[in-house]
């Protein structure tokens, strides 16, 4: 029974559960980076999921899918940014109203559009195109984990360098991170903290839009209700446990990307999944504590306080 | 001859309930060193906020060199030759030091990549051409104050700026570094052909280092004068208003037992650092003892020592010669001491409540106040708050006001109100008259006195020497955790104090019970 | 007597009614009419007795989360974690209601009540005192712990504790002595009303008349005065989280207790959410929560009704619901920038006048 569940075949669903996780985090960790930490991930990718389907359906093709998923995410993130930013609400209740937004309309286009409940699915929706590596035929454990997946599973690692050059390497990514960490040391240097922030936010909008797509137009090409599945708390999860750092977050999110592939599997053999389910959610609060903790010891002379004898 | 900057044409800037800054005109010539002066609160920061872009005015017009300039953000403002240096530094902890000095307009490798190298080099040779000596590699949080205060120059330099403002530059430095700073300023005006404007409160500072002087007084512009026909006295004047005339308050003999006292108190601030260095005091029945300090010095800490609200390291804690060994501020209630704190907002009230509220914390397990140990009996609590509000003269439409919506001096009289009703033994004041207009500042002076004269043992901490001077019975002088001096009263000059609070005298600790 | 915050009113009107244009917009896009709609949607929640009491019975579970998340925010600690806590009091009360089978119901109902307030409360004791102790953000615990607890009923549910009455993701049916009565024929609305309304009472007299509720309002409103003031902040904060928890669990419990009989897999379809947004638009306020709890039963079930009368899916007063939560989170917001923009006007005016 072991051999059923740890296979290749495991490793490789690993990989394409994680990729919407690792998109979402992507996004989520811009915005945390610019003190906006967004638990409403969970409603953008069920937007893009579901506008993924409709714009392959009506267009005909994956790539308006895309768009149509991002054009979303692009709204979506400006609105966030628009109260969280300006008009100072509390993310965390802009972010529920978005879950429960993105909740309630996903439903009622999918009765009012498609005339359906629960699911759609038609031949017409045309799915993301999968990429073959011809050099990785040769190996067969590296062809069976990692060839033939679906674009966004590359698109996503692609990002994971991309992501930490701007952030590390980049005059803006250093700015983007200052609007979190001091924006007023921005804002006196001449650069706009707010822009910064409304920027993370709409990347965070088009890369939940991506993860949303991938989910509905990946493998199968389906929108079924709350198909999001949680994933958006999880993407939360792993940018917490990977510290808001691209690469941490990454190797977070394929850390929890396989739990979920080993759940699906074990209840396939009839082995209660809850648990391995559990782990991410879990692992987030220890997480916190250890990261929470260690922010209590460090004592940072900063901003220019005196110190007395 | 002395040729216009830049001018400040009828600025005035309003914000929500307050006018900082009401028609203000102000010229600052070039290469000279400017100084603007005022007590906390003033406007002065303000100003120089709307000259760097960070408010726009409500009113009024900015020209330099003749041009009309419209500076809508720091970027307009450093385009126009404006550099800032806050009095919080702005710069980034776990950044470098050439990382922070480039911030904002960074050295590029093929348009995208952050060129490092080339921001190392600009910081090296920056600094050399200032003479500053410092490590562009080293992080931000490593460095000491002054030198994080050499970056803050090096970044406005690096900008380009011609004119620069700093912002309450000498309230984080040592003596020695302000001169260091000094010598910096002279240098940058006389061998670079900077201009400088400097804001702070210090008139020692002002008439040290500044050619000109402009005195500004709640959100006016008072006047501007060469330093040379500058004095102390002619400047406190400009800052304070017509001449301070407090008269004396009704001083009753009271002989007081002994109700307080610290044996060598040490205590760490919030960062870990020691922020008491072994205080020692008594504190009698009937009497005021005044603590004369510059802010900063511990007072604070002290304070929230005796309240409860700090833990002591190390030393004795007595009340009514019995030894504290649990500090909290419940325990320190149940002993009689009463707390009037330094910031009625985050401490002394919650403004979101009303005024009910705010006047029964302390109360509300207390008999009569409650009933069966739970239910309030708001007809007793209703009837207190409206005496309360009677005898305090408290501006407010009725009980269910919310406080936020209270004037500064009716805010202070609701915590003064709330914390003198306790009639405790022991009463802990501190800064009772901050942000407070005239006509309360008598009242509450008033009553504080006639605490005192009831038999009430008070501690009060102020920064404004004058109110010390008025009240205290006795004064103890504070400086870096310890205390310098004790003196009676009326053997005492303003002078005298002013030396002990800033450390340049310091009688042997040891405030022996006489 | 005491003043009632005109300005806020009038801005929760407003935020309700903005979002019931952008629902009637949706509608009309969609090719509906929303007179009709909404017309539904009124007469559904009202229009009958059956529609009064399905109201009525869809407020139960509102008005106790609401009030947890009121009691909760109160005391400056967010519980997000309400959906968690309902769903482990349900599996609580159930448990109870398919082991103890023989207690009278005197005795079991309470017992049943008790114990998954007890487990509700214990729930929300865990991350209330990670954050008084440990000061981690208690919102991200919360949401953490919302889906372990509805893993681990599930898991309950489909293993040790699964029913052998056919494939339904549930306990075996309670006890007959555990059933509550139900009030109105063919509706759900049960006894649990009245437990809901004497808990309601308890509650609204803790947070207003009593010394607790003033020690709490004063921890939650500014934490450094009610520290100096010599309020154990501490405590304080975690009393109010597991009272929070209690109230939650006991929405579950009846949900089993009077409406299901038993524990199902899929229990609360977000009362525990719902609940937050009637206290978030109560501010809130424990009267307040419960008008709100009453205004979002009558959107749930009218939804319903207008669904089956003009196929509008009843998820549109989801999407009603988010709007409303959205614009009241800028509220505050909005008002600030309006008196911004009033300063402004007025220096202009007086700056034309100046010549």
């Amino acid at each position: 029974m072991l051999k059923e569940i740890f296979n290749l075949t495991l490793l490789q669903h690993t990989i394409r559960t994680a990729t919407p996780i690792i998109l979402a985090a992507l996004g989520g960790l811009l915005t945390q980076h610019t003190g906006m930490l967004n638990i409403g991930m969970e409603g953008m990718i069920l937007l893009g999921a579901f506008f993924g389907v409709l714009g392959s359906y009506f267009f005909g093709s994956s790539l308006m899918g895309v768009l149509l998923a991002s054009l979303v995410g692009v709204i979506i993130g400006l609105i966030f940014a628009i109260f969280v930013v300006e008009l100072k609400s509390d993310e965390f209740i802009v972010a529920i109203a978005i879950n429960m937004f993105a909740s309630g309309l996903t439903v009622f286009l999918l009765r009012s559009i498609f005339g359906v409940k629960g699911a759609f699915s038609s031949p017409d929706i045309v799915p993301l195109p999968r990429v073959n590596f011809s050099f990785l035929e040769n190996v067969n454990f590296l062809d069976k984990i990692f060839n033939n997946h679906s674009i966004f599973v590359y698109i996503s690692w692609i990002l994971v360098a991309l992501i930490y050059i701007y952030l590390y390497k980049t005059p803006q990514g250093i700015w983007l991170r200052a609007s979190g960490e001091y924006p007023e040391a921005l804002l006196t240097a001449g650069v706009s903290a707010k822009k910064m922030k409304y920027k993370s936010s709409i990347y965070c909008g088009v890369l939940c839009g991506f993860a949303g797509a991938h989910l509905s137009l990946g493998y199968l090409t389906l929108f079924s209700e709350n198909m999001s599945a949680n994933r958006g708390f999880i993407a939360v999860a792993a940018i917490i446990f990977g510290k808001a750092n691209p690469i941490m977050t990454f190797i977070a999110a394929l850390m929890f990307g396989f739990f979920d592939a080993l759940g699906i599997r074990l209840q396939v053999v009839g082995v209660p999944s809850q648990f391995t389910q559990m782990i991410p959610y879990i692992a987030t609060i220890v997480a916190l504590f250890i990261v929470t903790n260690r922010q209590l010891q460090k004592h940072k002379k900063s901003k220019g306080e005196r110190e007395l004898a | 001859m002395a040729e216009k900057l830049i001018e400040l044409k009828n600025i005035s800037k309003q914000f929500p309930g307050v006018l900082a800054n009401s028609n203000v005109n102000l010229t600052i010539n070039k290469g000279e060193i400017h100084a603007i002066i005022g007590e906390n609160g003033a406007g002065k920061t303000t100003l120089m906020n709307i000259l760097y872009g960070l408010y726009e005015p409500t009113k009024g017009e900015i020209f330099i060199d003749g041009k009309k300039a419209v500076i809508k953000s720091p970027l307009d403002a450093i385009k126009q030759g404006i550099g800032m240096v806050h009095q919080h530094f702005m710069l980034l902890p776990s950044l470098s030091v050439a990382e922070n000095v480039v911030l904002g307009s960074e050295p590029k490798k093929k348009k995208f990549f952050m060129d490092y190298d080339k921001a190392i080099e600009i910081t090296k040779n920056l600094a050399q051409k200032y003479g500053f000596k410092v490590d562009p590699r080293e992080k931000i949080e490593a460095l000491s104050v002054g030198v994080q205060q050499r970056v803050e120059i090096l970044k406005v330099l690096y900008r380009g700026a011609d004119i620069l403002i700093l912002d309450e530059p000498t309230a984080v430095l040592t003596p020695q570094e302000t001169d260091e700073l000094f010598n910096v300023i002279r240098k940058l005006v006389s061998d670079m052909n900077k201009t400088v404007i400097i804001i702070t409160h210090k008139l020692q500072e002002v008439l040290a280092i500044s050619d000109r002087v402009s005195v500004m007084r709640q959100g006016k512009l008072i006047g501007t004068l060469p330093t040379q026909q500058a004095d102390a006295k002619i400047l406190t004047e400009m800052m304070v208003g017509k001449e301070v005339l407090f008269h004396d308050l009704h001083r009753e003999k009271v002989s007081g037992e002994k109700v307080l006292e610290v044996k060598d108190i040490k205590a760490k601030d919030n960062r870990g650092l020691t922020v008491l260095n072994g205080v020692s005091f008594s504190l009698r029945a009937g009497e005021i003892l005044g603590v004369a300090g510059v802010e900063g010095n511990g007072q604070s800490e002290l304070v929230e020592v005796l309240t409860g609200l700090r833990n002591i390291e190390d030393g004795d804690y007595f009340i009514n010669g019995k030894k504290i060994t649990e500090v909290n501020p419940s325990n320190m209630r149940n002993l009689g001491i009463s707390h009037v704190p330094e910031d009625r907002l985050t401490m002394g009230l919650s403004k979101e409540a009303s005024l009910w509220e705010n006047l029964l914390m302390g109360l509300q397990h207390k008999k009569p106040f409650v009933v069966k140990k739970i239910h309030l009996n708001k007809k007793k609590i209703f009837e207190r708050t409206d005496n309360l509000i009677k005898e305090y003269d408290i501006r407010a439409i009725d009980r269910y006001m919310k406080v936020k919506k209270l004037s500064g001096g009716n805010m202070q009289k609701v915590v003064i109100a709330r914390e003198f009703s306790f009639d405790s033994p022991i009463l802990i004041i501190a800064q009772p008259t901050r942000g407070v207009d005239v006509g309360a500042t008598e009242f509450i002076h008033n009553q504080i006195m006639r605490k005192r004269n009831e038999g009430a043992a008070i501690l009060l901490v102020s920064a404004e020497l004058d109110e010390i001077m008025r009240l205290s019975d006795r004064i103890i002088t504070i400086y870096e955790g310890s205390i310098t001096g004790e003196f009676k009263n009326k053997e005492v000059t303003k002078q005298t104090l002013g030396l002990y609070m800033t450390g340049k005298q310091n009688k042997l600790k040891g405030s022996e019970d006489n | 007597m005491k003043k009632i915050n005109l300005s806020y009113i009038i801005s929760l009107a407003l935020s309700i009614f903005v979002a019931l244009i952008i629902g009637a917009l949706i509608m009309l896009i969609n090719g509906k009419s929303p007179f009709i709609g909404y017309s539904a949607l009124f007469s559904g929640a009202f229009g009958s007795k059956y529609n009064l009491a399905t109201t009525f019975a869809k407020t139960v579970p509102l008005v106790l989360t609401g009030l947890s998340t009121a009691i909760s925010f109160r005391s400056g600690i967010f519980n997000i974690g309400g959906e968690g806590q309902l769903y482990l009091g349900a599996f609580a009360a159930a448990y109870i209601g398919i082991t103890f089978t023989s207690l009278p119901f005197f005795i079991g109902i309470p017992l049943a009540i008790i114990f998954g307030a007890l487990v509700g409360g214990l729930y929300a004791f865990l991350p209330g005192v990670l954050k008084v102790k440990y000061k981690i953000d208690e919102v991200i615990t919360t949401i953490m712990l919302n889906t372990v607890a509805v893993l681990f009923t599930s898991f309950l549910v489909n293993y040790p504790f699964a029913t052998t009455q056919g494939k339904m993701n549930g306990t075996e049916i309670i006890a007959q002595s555990y059933h509550l009565r139900r009030l109105v024929k063919l509706s759900t609305l049960n006894t649990s009303v009245f437990f809901m309304s004497f808990i309601a009472i308890v509650i609204y007299y803790l947070m207003e008349k009593t010394s607790i509720g003033y020690d709490f309002k004063m921890v939650g409103q500014n934490r450094m005065f009610a520290r100096y003031g010599g309020i154990n902040d501490k405590k304080q904060m975690l009393i109010a989280m597991v009272i929070s928890g209690a109230l939650c669990g006991m929405a579950g419990v009846f949900e089993v207790l009077g409406v299901h009989y038993r524990f199902l897999q899929s229990i609360s379809p977000g009362y525990a959410w719902d609940g937050m947004l009637a206290s978030l638009m109560a501010k809130n306020n424990p009267v307040g929560v419960v008008l709100m709890a009453i205004f979002l039963g009558a959107l749930k079930t009218g939804s319903v009704s207008m669904e089956n009368a003009t196929s509008i899916p009843s998820e549109l007063v989801m999407v009603i619901q988010a709007i409303i939560v959205l614009f009241i989170a800028g509220e505050a917001g909005f008002k600030d920038k309006f008196v911004l923009l009033n300063i402004k006007r007025k220096s202009k005016k007086a700056g034309e006048t100046n010549a």
